[in-house]
């Protein structure tokens, strides 16, 4: 008997599958355009760096993350730019600036916490100034921004 | 316990049991490297036949086992051994010295057979040695001993030293890294001052040395070993220094698999503890169920 | 516990327990299973991002969420071969007795060397901050217990290797 026909992924002729983009809110800009912005503010915190300001640098890189398919690039480049916020901060500033931040930005840093020391290369993202902002920032805006973290779909 | 014998233990203790209450009996068993005994009585209670089959006979023929076995048990040597073994002994129990020392001596001196038969070539060396540092130069001819299927002892005499080489496998890789470990620890253990005198100790996994490079059928893989020990003369010129030195390196393949395996077993030991600690730990997670003794309607507890 | 450790473990503490919000939940693909979702990885509305906690390459936490179950992966530091080996033996004789730890899975995520399975109704029988302990407890320990391991290794081949050569002195 022919049981090829059980290989079939019937799911595609369902109409009601749940497709991954379905899931969340797609970001209304064009891939290239979120590049562009992206590229912006890593120059914007750049100068804020300069002037001392983490807070703000902090937040502009946090504000309209990139995230969803597509925009690989920017992801890149915005984690770069987080990174080297972090890496420049000392250790005895971060509890001041995590409470500083806004709810919203607190919970895109812990993302991005997470996707740093997710990446199998590492590159000049150390494990220890990670777990440091980890700890803070928990302490800080508590377990519920893990949670969000990790029920969000708009992963970054 | 951490050297091993170099005599058998069943042979010493049935031998020194017969010697006061001489019966029958017929008893097989073994030795290290797959050596098996014969302990039977034939025609009388008190003549008892010690068989030995070993390995590497035709070898250890070869480098005048036969001598070295006439010397240490004169007419005990049988002519003919029995079937399926190698050599026999008959040992005749009347013929034993009374108790005491020299009853001890003897006994100890035949279950020390293994130890004699293998210690043949290593006295041919010690003697070709002697010969190659008269003439000033040459080298012996390089004696090989498969004493396991595939395991073997190599032993070269040169004008200053005799070399004496063991191949070795490691079946698994636990033994392999552990096997590592413990022969690295012998390189590094003549540094200490106190045992500056021992022989020196090479090893290599895969790579054969030099002396034996050219000998076809080497194994050549992951899991063999070769550990060479170079003795010089001052470890065999006195006859008794000889000899404990020869006893010595025979177990040395032995001695070193059967501390790996005691390694392991001790790690296994550790581990079962550890696990049940961690057991321990979870088991605190576990909410308490209360146990409520439940009566019938007659008032005794009901048991489900 | 050693200072360089805390920041690691309380990290994984603190995501162990925010992930640790389970709830009875049947198969929305297969009339009446009750599967632990992670595991069947099917319906990707009740999984969530899978979140990486990591000292350096060698030593990381996976935390897998889903509704009803998570599974928690360990890379173990190993230094050499030893290390490896020994790492290797006790993760699998714990494995082999996965039935008496409940919430181990018998076989770690690929790229892992252990691995947790925790599902809704092990959070229902025991109480939730004694597993996050005991998960805890089990990372700070497993690397002791490695290290000791080989440091007994080393010391036993160094007194078999001096006694064995020192009896060529006498």
């Amino acid at each position: 008997m022919d049981v090829n026909f059980r290989k079939i992924d019937i799911d595609q002729y369902d109409e009601d599958v749940l497709n991954e983009e379905e899931l969340y809110e797609p970001d209304r800009r064009d891939p290239s355009q979120v590049l562009n912005d992206t590229k912006a503010k890593s120059a914007a915190v750049r100068s804020a760096l300069s002037k001392g300001d983490t807070v703000g640098a902090l937040s502009t890189v946090l504000d309209q993350a990139p995230y969803g398919p597509n925009v690989e690039e920017a992801k890149n480049l915005n984690l770069q730019t987080l990174v080297s916020i972090l890496n420049t901060t000392k250790a005895t500033e971060i509890p001041g600036i995590v409470k500083a931040l806004s709810t919203d930005a607190q919970d895109t840093l812990m993302k991005y916490l997470y996707k740093g020391m997710a990446l199998p290369g590492w590159g000049d993202v150390s494990g220890s100034v990670l777990l440091g902002w980890h700890e803070k920032l928990t302490e800080a805006a508590g377990v519920g921004c893990i949670v969000r973290a990790m029920t969000d779909r708009r992963t970054v | 316990m951490i050297l091993l014998e170099a005599h058998n233990h069943i042979i010493q203790t049935t031998l020194a049991e017969k010697v006061v209450k001489p019966t029958s009996l017929d008893v097989q068993f073994v030795d290290f490297d797959g050596v098996r005994f014969r302990l039977s009585t034939q025609e009388r209670k008190t003549a008892l036949l010690l068989s030995m089959s070993i390995r590497c006979w035709d070898e250890l023929v070869k480098y005048g086992v036969h001598d070295v076995l006439k010397r240490e048990y004169g007419s005990m040597l049988q002519p003919q051994p029995e079937a399926e073994y190698n050599v026999t002994l008959l040992v005749d129990l009347e013929q034993i010295p009374p108790e005491g020392e020299e009853r001890d001596a003897a006994i100890k001196s035949i279950s020390l057979l293994k130890r004699n038969a293998l210690a043949a070539p290593f006295e041919l060396a010690f003697q070709t040695q002697k010969q190659l540092e008269a003439a000033g130069s040459g080298q012996g001819e390089l004696m090989a001993m498969h004493y396991r299927d595939e395991e073997a002892i190599y032993i070269q005499a040169s004008p200053d030293r005799v070399t004496v080489i063991f191949s070795t496998i490691f079946r698994e890789e636990t033994d392999r890294i552990f096997g590592k470990v413990f022969l690295q620890e012998f390189v590094d253990a003549r540094r200490l001052p106190t045992i500056q005198s021992a022989p020196q100790v090479l090893y290599t996994t895969r790579e054969p040395p030099l002396e034996i490079r050219h000998l076809p059928g080497l194994k050549d893989s992951e899991d063999v070993g070769y550990v060479t020990f170079v003795l010089f003369p001052r470890h065999f010129t006195h006859p008794t220094v000889a000899a404990s030195t020869i006893s010595h390196i025979q177990l040395f393949r032995d001695y070193l698999h059967y501390h790996i395996k005691c390694s392991k077993a001790y790690m296994h030991s550790r581990m079962r503890y550890r696990v049940s600690e961690f057991q321990k730990v979870l088991n605190r997670a576990k909410t308490e169920v209360a146990v409520t003794d439940r009566k019938t309607a007659s008032g005794r507890s009901m048991i489900r | 516990m050693s200072n360089v450790l805390r920041p690691y473990l309380a990290a994984v503490r603190s995501t162990l327990t925010a992930a640790l919000t389970l709830e009875d939940f049947s198969s929305q693909v297969v009339e009446r299973h009750n599967k632990p979702e992670v595991e069947v990885g099917v319906s990707k509305e009740v999984l969530l991002n899978p979140l990486t906690i990591s000292r350096n390459e060698n030593e990381r936490v996976l935390i897998e969420p889903s509704i009803n179950s998570i599974r928690l992966s360990i890379k173990i530091k190993q230094a050499d071969e030893i290390e490896r080996i020994l790492c290797h033996k006790f993760t699998r004789f714990m494995m082999q007795r996965a039935e008496s730890f409940i919430v181990l899975r018998r076989k770690p995520v690929k790229g892992y060397d252990i691995s947790f399975l925790i599902t809704n109704n092990h959070t229902d029988t025991m109480l939730k901050h004694k597993i996050v302990d005991f998960i805890i407890q089990f990372m700070e320990e497993v690397d002791k217990e490695i290290s000791e391991m080989k440091l007994s290794l080393n010391a036993r081949a160094r007194v078999v290797a001096e006694s064995y050569l020192a009896a060529f002195n006498s």
